[in-house]
């Protein structure tokens, strides 16, 4: 009779032959077609020893594992100090440059991240405004402090969320695109096309993407503050209070250096997302998973940094106003 | 050195790889001016990490790389840029600007480095598009074209600039044997025509045998170069068992013994 055998019929011969089955049983092939037999001697129980070695030493220890995330991390960090300040020192000179900048690119930008934006923000501004308001009545009317909600709006939209709302937007919204956008490029060699045709990945998109973030971040900024300050109103509004005297309590509480505060932080915020963005794009490994990896580390970075800029900036406040 | 007017390529005693990993080491030779030069070598054997060191996108471990009497390793920015300008390269992908028609692929070298009026930019294009045989497709944008076509529009791009020295990294793959023998004879006529040198990094047997004026073999055992030649010489004349299979195109002696 003519014995046959496939792939998986040979992995289980070698199985039963290095006893895992039935320990100690022995077992022989025999009447293998001369083809089959050297297929099947080529598959050895060392290849699977070789594939799956023994001691399971693979595990890192604690130390070595924190040690390990703390040398990635700052590498990790003094490559984004890098990227920053090579930025810093090539944008002034791009910007003067009529000819390389490409200014087309930079409207194309602010359009796709700042004015398709404009829905989305006015959502999430106007509904942010309202919940903030809604929370805060119960614990200021045991006081009867409703009215002081105004202000509280006022200040923390001109100061905080408006910043916030429209830097954290534009980072899922836009960070994450130029990531992709660049990471795609990275992974079709574009970006060595780009080098050997004598032209600089950062001159040629990371300058006009990073100049419409610094741009169009204070006035999202301004957008979504006004548009959080609108819903708070509202519902100050369905309370009973007038308009003149919530006008009066906004306009007495918020002042042009909250504004000045807010509008400064939308620039460093705008900065942060679509520099982070562009840089994630730039490190994109290969393969189309590493462009999936970018565009997260993208998001994350940004909205972790953004935290620690708007950290920053309060204590620099607390202190220039003490 | 007497023979600098013809050879436009040197490379000396170069050494690449990544990290720890030395991938070639030893490796010397010349590419003649006006000349088809082939790249051969197995998969993994280093010949595209040695294209991308060629064209200066990695820096070797050691070793000097002198194009056209400028040492590209040692070259500092703005000697890079000129020395860019000396020769564009086909990425195996063809890595055409996804967001650009074929022309504005072709124009932006132009573009960018040149300070040409915008009609004469615009028939340059146009006319390179059309040496390439893509006269017709110049407002497509690359996803509109099959693989051939973008191969052919990457090399219009990347003879924007009019180099001396083209290089190419596997322009043959992924193409059925039609179009595959339609870019050799653009490459062949190119090189006939405009005295361009090719560099080009393959192991297509049918183009190395058409269109290759000499080779080089590189060797993943030893990690050089172990031959150098015309290719129809080297098959005929090789004593080397892994060249004679590669030229005569038969698997590995431990994959047949298995099955025999």
């Amino acid at each position: 009779m003519r014995a046959g055998c496939d792939g998986a019929g040979f992995a289980l011969l070698r199985y039963l032959n290095m006893g895992r089955m039935t320990p100690q049983a022995t077992v022989s092939v025999l009447g293998l077609e001369a083809g089959l037999e050297n297929i099947f001697r080529g598959f050895t129980p060392e290849d699977y020893k070789a594939f799956r070695p023994p001691s399971r030493m693979k595990c890192r220890s604690l130390p070595d594992e924190v040690g390990h995330w703390v040398r990635q991390a700052a590498s990790d960090l003094r490559e984004q100090v890098e990227f920053f300040g090579s930025i810093a020192g090539n944008l002034p000179a791009a910007l003067l440059d009529r000819k390389r900048m490409r200014w087309a690119e930079t409207r194309r930008v602010i359009e796709l991240a700042g004015a398709n934006a404009v829905p989305i923000i006015s959502l999430i501004s106007v509904l942010v405004g309202m919940i903030i308001a809604f929370e805060a009545i119960q614990p200021l009317s045991q006081f009867g402090a409703q009215i002081y909600v105004a202000n509280m709006i006022g200040l923390l939209m001109v100061r905080e969320l408006g910043p916030l709302l429209a830097a954290v937007i534009l980072a899922g919204r836009s960070g994450s695109a130029f990531a992709a956008e660049i990471g795609t490029m990275k992974v079709n060699e574009e970006l060595d096309a780009l080098e050997t045709l004598g032209l600089d990945p950062i001159r040629f998109l990371v300058v006009q993407r990073i100049t419409a973030g610094i741009l169009l971040t204070p006035l999202l900024t301004f957008y979504a503050t006004l548009m959080g300050v609108i819903g708070g109103v509202l519902v100050t509004l369905s309370l009973g209070y007038p308009l003149t005297l919530i006008s009066h309590q906004l306009t007495s509480s918020v002042h042009l250096r909250d504004v000045a505060l807010g509008a400064a932080k939308g620039v460093v915020f705008g900065a942060i997302v679509s520099g982070v963005g562009c840089l994630r794009g730039l490190q994109t490994e290969q393969g189309p998973s590493s462009v999936g990896i970018s565009t997260t580390r993208a998001v994350v970075t940004s909205i972790l940094l953004i935290v620690i800029a708007d950290a920053t900036f309060s204590v620099i406040y607390f202190y220039m106003t003490q | 050195m007497s023979d600098t007017t013809k050879t436009i390529i040197s490379v000396r005693n170069l050494k690449i790889g990544y990290g720890d990993n030395i991938l070639l080491q030893n490796l010397n030779f010349q590419v003649q001016c006006g000349e088809v030069f082939m790249v051969l070598g197995g998969s993994g054997s280093g010949k595209s990490t040695l294209l991308k060191n060629m064209i200066g996108l990695c820096p070797p471990k050691a070793g000097e790389i002198w194009i056209e009497g400028s040492n590209l390793v040692t070259a500092d920015e703005d000697q890079r840029l000129l020395l860019f300008r000396k020769f564009g390269v086909m990425y195996q992908s063809g890595a055409l600007f996804g967001s650009m028609t074929l022309l504005e692929n072709v124009r932006l070298p132009l573009d960018e480095l040149t300070a040409l009026p915008e009609p004469l930019k615009e028939l340059i294009a146009l006319a390179k598009l059309k040496l390439v045989g893509l006269g017709d497709a110049a407002r497509k944008m690359p996803a509109e074209l099959s693989g051939g076509m973008q191969k052919r529009a990457a090399i219009a791009r990347a003879m924007a600039l009019d180099p001396r020295i083209l290089f190419l990294d596997e322009p043959s793959a992924g193409l059925d044997p039609v179009t595959a023998a339609g870019l050799d004879l653009l490459i062949k006529d190119l090189a006939d025509h405009f005295g361009i040198t090719f560099v080009i990094v393959t192991h297509d047997l049918p183009s190395i045998y058409s269109i290759a004026d000499r080779v080089i073999m590189l060797d993943n055992r030893t990690r050089t170069i172990i031959a150098e030649g015309k290719p129809a010489e080297l098959r005929d004349s090789t004593t080397d068992p892994w060249m004679r299979r590669f030229f005569n195109r038969e698997p590995e002696p431990s994959h047949s013994a298995q099955l025999n």
